[in-house]
């Protein structure tokens, strides 16, 4: 009952100096909008540096032998998968599969007469839905035909570097599964430039059966990637697939070093929230001192009349709570508007993407609204806020009563 | 049973390298129901006495006794709970909670005194009934006249049935219509409730009201009536 007072009290009190409970609302609203409006923002892009990878490199499973291991590009015998088409029949046969397809990796050396650069050979099945991405990237000659013949697909970059276009020969070496290198001459037919610097800068592609007989690894895969239309079912079919003797990974498993640099990332991002939340308590503290040098005198007629200093206390956080409440519910809705606005229209950065390489196709960045961070944000700010106000209302508490009575 | 006791009070404030006798060792005596006017110039140590007596604040030696009870001893929370519980206070300034209507501010301090909704609003009504202010109870402080003000605090002062009500200077913002019409209802509620008021003043209209007159001077009494009684 006497609670239920304070609040009316402590709603009453922020009522009689509106412009400053204003402003405090603003700046709690703005301040929580630019946490929200940052972790949409980071969200967004990790969001999408994950996608990009997904999409062009990793799939979101794949099935590997046992023994291989997720960063290297061993052609061992030991490492390669008899079965490959049989493997991605069966999850080709799974409604939650989009696409599924063997390819054998290998790392090779590209070669001109004068200029010659270490490369990851991919062969790939020119015609699954699953190197879409790739042939979206394509920016001269065209993709890999049928069976690829003397083909060879290489990163645009990668051309300008050794000099060479569309229509020119090149050399590339692989070793086969016994470790003996073999070589090859191949007609580059076309040039990509995905926007991802981990294929655009490193990467050639060569048709499965091509790779396959440079190599000598007969109808061997390095592994059987697989593009679910729901990243969600991903355990599911990860579970379905399983096979002994083989490895079958989820995407957070082939991303491991995505996953952590996002995890550093955060951590690293925390840091300037935290800084923004700092702020805006600085804020909240001086408004609610201010509150409580103007109320001095009232403070002591409280006092006098019984008032304990841990009731007074308790009022000045009703205040900061009630501003911190109303403050958060704006943030919420301010924040929540920005991020959706930017996660439909993007930023846009010019032409950023294809200088510094790192956007996938993008000029644009994308955010993502998680509305589970939304109040996870606007509750941090509560408990900065109130816990900030404790010094004031300690402040307040502590008054003597014939001190505050003597104010003014 | 004395409602206060007083005994070799003194209190002394130091500003700078200043020292200041407010009260010296002062005796006195003060009976439940009376109605006790203290006067003397300013600086005499009026203000320092209520505040001794409120418990607001501790002598720096002496003993002040409320009920038969040293409060010298107590801490700040259970000086709180006992000016809860049995002194009202009157200020010279009409101190009403701002943000709280004529019927709160009479109804904070039964709050605070965990009395019932029910008892709480029969006593809050009849209190402002009682100080004729029944048609202005959901007006805000500045919604009203000084002299409305300071009856809501009178009203407020009484709401607790306290032991005593201690006020300083009363009447010095008022108007002598309006300081008339407080007294009026003070010593009116000093004999329906029994409870004793205490006023520090140098209005003589207010003097005129005492049924004892405590003299002070240097922070001494004069005429030595400390423990007599005017009844």
């Amino acid at each position: 009952m006497t609670f239920k007072k304070f609040w009316v009290m402590a709603y009453r009190d922020l009522l009689r100096n509106r412009r400053r409970t204003v402003i405090t609302f603003v700046a709690i609203a703005l301040g929580l909008t630019l946490v929200i409006f940052m972790n949409g923002l980071i969200t967004g892009m990790l969001d999408g540096m994950l996608r990009d990878t997904i999409r062009l490199d990793t799939g979101h499973i794949q099935i590997r032998a046992e023994s291989y291991e997720v960063v290297k590009t061993s052609l061992l015998w030991r490492d390669l998968i008899d079965n490959a088409d049989e493997l991605a029949a069966r999850a080709a046969a799974m409604p939650e599969v989009a696409a599924v397809s063997p390819i054998l990796w290998a790392s090779g050396v590209l070669g001109t007469a004068s200029e010659s650069t270490s490369v990851r050979v991919s062969g790939i099945d020119p015609a699954s839905a699953l190197f879409d991405p790739i042939r979206e990237g394509l920016r001269a000659g065209e993709f890999l035909s049928g069976n690829g013949r003397g083909q060879i697909l290489i990163g645009q970059r990668l051309a300008d570097e050794l000099g060479v276009g569309v229509g020119d020969r090149i050399n590339l070496a692989v070793g086969n599964p016994d470790g003996v290198p073999q070589e090859g001459q191949f007609t580059i037919v076309g040039l990509i430039n995905t926007g991802f610097p981990g294929i655009d800068n490193a990467n050639v592609f060569l048709s499965l059966a091509q790779a396959q007989s440079i190599t000598g690894s007969g109808n061997r895969a390095s592994t059987v990637r697989i593009m679910l239309h729901d990243i969600n079912d991903t355990d599911k079919v990860v579970a379905a697939l399983q096979t002994p003797g083989l490895t079958v990974m989820g995407w957070r498993q082939l991303n491991e070093f995505i996953m952590t640099t996002m995890e550093t990332g955060t951590a690293v991002y925390s840091i300037l929230y935290a800084i923004i939340f700092l702020v805006v308590a600085v804020i909240i503290a001086n408004t609610l001192l201010m509150a409580v040098f103007e109320r001095t005198r009232e403070i002591g007629i409280l006092a006098a009349l019984g008032m304990k200093g841990r009731q007074i206390m308790t009022m000045f956080l009703f205040e900061a709570t009630i501003l911190g409440l109303i403050g958060s519910l704006f943030g919420i809705i301010l924040g929540a508007i920005v991020v959706y606005y930017f996660s439909i229209n993007g930023i846009y950065f010019g032409d950023l993407g294809d200088v510094a390489g790192s956007l996938a196709f993008g000029t644009s960045l994308y955010t993502t609204l998680v509305p589970a961070n939304l109040f996870l944000m606007a509750f941090w700010m509560l408990v900065v806020i109130v816990t900030v106000s404790l010094y004031p209302a300690w402040y307040a508490a502590r008054l003597e009563p014939i001190e505050a009575l003597h104010a003014l | 049973m004395a409602a206060i006791e007083l005994e070799h009070a003194t209190k002394i404030y130091t500003i700078g390298e200043v020292e200041t006798r407010a009260l010296d060792g002062v005796s006195l005596t003060i009976e439940e129901g009376e109605f006790t006017a203290l006067v003397g110039p300013s600086g005499s140590g009026k203000t320092t006495m209520l505040q001794l007596m409120g418990c607001l604040d501790k002598p720096n030696s002496g003993t002040v006794k409320i009920n038969g009870q040293d409060v010298t001893r107590l801490n700040a929370n259970q000086r709180a709970d006992l000016r809860r519980e049995k002194i009202g206070f009157i200020f010279q300034f009409f101190a009403l909670v701002p943000v709280l209507s004529a019927y709160e501010n009479v109804e904070l301090p039964l709050l605070l005194n965990g009395v019932g909704a029910k008892e709480r609003k029969e006593r809050a009504t009849a209190l402002l009934e009682a100080v004729g202010l029944a048609d202005r109870m959901d007006h805000r402080p500045d919604q009203m006249s000084g002299g409305e003000q300071q009856r809501v605090a009178i009203a407020r002062a009484l709401a607790p049935r306290p032991l005593l009500v201690l006020a300083d200077e009363p009447t010095a913002n008022l108007d002598t219509a309006n300081g008339e019409q407080a007294m009026d209802i003070m010593a009116r509620l000093n004999k329906e409730t029994g409870t004793a008021f205490i006023f520090a003043t140098h209005d003589q209209r207010v003097v005129a009201y005492a049924q004892r007159i405590v003299k002070m001077r240097d922070g001494r009494l004069v005429d030595g009536n400390a423990n007599g009684s005017a009844k």
